[in-house]
């Protein structure tokens, strides 16, 4: 399995050059590792729990680069600093939706590296075809929030007292949805094999 | 290169248009050789015919005009049913699989190669490529233009934003071929 354009560099506001590629069956005790690093705060608003070995061999299991599309961020020692993966179906009423779901080691955050794995994100996204790109941030995190933003998200709902933090404290669920359907509207409109000025 | 005759034909919103300016494009801006490009629509847009006429020569070409294409690209059973006729004995018919069947209008000593474009579009995520996937498939069983040239147009003519899964189009369509051709890892041969 290859996922086109990867590995490709990215480099960060300050700088520092990364390593973009797809996750591979090797980096799984790398990843591991990087989630179990993870501040508690930061791993509370994931969806699973992310710092067990049942966790990372059914991850692993499930990439196939067309349903589950992982992306690594990783220094020249093959450190990993962010993981951001692509959730799609490939059947029914969502087929269009890609979910995004993003972490970033705490040393690496500020520093524009959640913005520039969104970019590869989205990059990919359109790359199967998806029409929009949706992710689920806590009210709280002003950060994660504005990289989404920055990236053509929008906060399109909100999920009232809908997760509890670190304190048992309820809180926003913030639905960010990225429309990308109109790049495919001019791709619509492209081969519509139509001129107003031509024709018969 | 001596002169040769490319006819496109399908229905409006398959991209007909689009996958013989892409030929033309590759050609004659990034293969050095010349090119005509001639359009030709339907009175109404999504679903009528069309076609497009695209002539490809080493030397500059005098007459565009496609009359017996020496290679046919067909998406729909009625561009087939109009345009197998007029192909020279000894073309190339290229065409959608699962939307035409060939049958007795084919000329003998004619080439077919098929390929389900509209399916392996939809596998990639986006019907709308399957004229792309058209060309990948028209350079790799006919080589008139280079991979890299076709590539390199493809890339450069569809929005931005829609490059990369052009570009998986593209190589989709141009494996398919060369497979079916014997020059990627071998395929049946179909000749009418």
């Amino acid at each position: 399995m290859t996922l086109e354009g990867y590995p490709r560099d990215l480099t960060c506001k300050d700088g520092t050059t990364l390593t973009v590629r797809p996750v591979e069956a090797r980096d799984k005790d790398a990843l591991l590792a990087f989630y179990r690093e993870l501040p508690e705060e930061d791993r509370l608003f994931l969806r699973d729990d992310v710092t067990s070995q049942l966790w990372a061999d059914r991850f692993m299991a499930s990439i196939d680069y067309e349903t589950v599309i992982p992306l690594l961020a990783v220094t020249a020692d093959q450190e990993i600093v962010a993981n951001g993966t692509l959730y799609r179906t490939l059947h029914g009423w969502t087929r269009h939706v890609a979910e995004v779901r993003l972490a970033v080691a705490r040393p690496y955050q500020r520093r524009g590296l959640g913005t520039a794995m969104l970019r590869e994100l989205v990059r990919v996204a359109t790359s199967h075809g998806v029409e929009k790109i949706v992710a689920s941030v806590v009210d709280n995190q002003v950060g994660a929030i504005r990289a989404f933003e920055k990236r053509g998200f929008h906060r399109e709902a909100v999920l009232k007292g809908h997760v509890k933090d670190i304190r048992g404290h309820k809180r926003d669920l913030v639905i960010m949805a990225n429309d990308v359907s109109h790049i495919w509207e001019a791709m619509a409109a492209m081969v519509a094999d139509y001129s107003p000025t031509l024709g018969g | 290169m001596p002169k040769t005759e490319i006819r496109v034909g399908g229905l409006g919103g398959q991209g007909v248009i689009l996958c013989g300016h892409i030929i033309g494009k590759a050609a004659a801006i990034y293969d050095n050789k010349h090119a005509t490009l001639i359009q030709s629509f339907g009175p109404e847009a999504r679903g009528s015919a069309c076609s497009a006429q695209v002539s490809l020569a080493d030397e500059p070409i005098g007459y565009p005009y496609v009359k017996r294409p020496d290679v046919l690209i067909v998406m729909s059973p009625d561009a087939y049913s109009q345009f197998a006729p007029t192909l020279k004995p000894g073309g190339i018919l290229l065409y959608e699989s699962e939307l035409v069947s060939l049958d007795e209008k084919l000329p003998e000593g004619v080439t077919a190669y098929g390929i389900p474009a509209t399916r392996l579009a939809e596998e990639l995520g986006r019907r709308l490529v399957l004229n792309i996937v058209m060309v990948g498939f028209f350079v790799g069983t006919t080589a008139l233009v280079s991979a890299e040239a076709a590539e390199r147009a493809v890339v450069h003519s569809v929005p931005k934003g829609t490059e990369q899964l052009n570009q998986r189009a593209f190589r989709k369509g141009l494996e398919f071929g060369l497979n079916l051709t014997g020059q990627g890892n071998g395929g049946p041969r179909h000749d009418a």
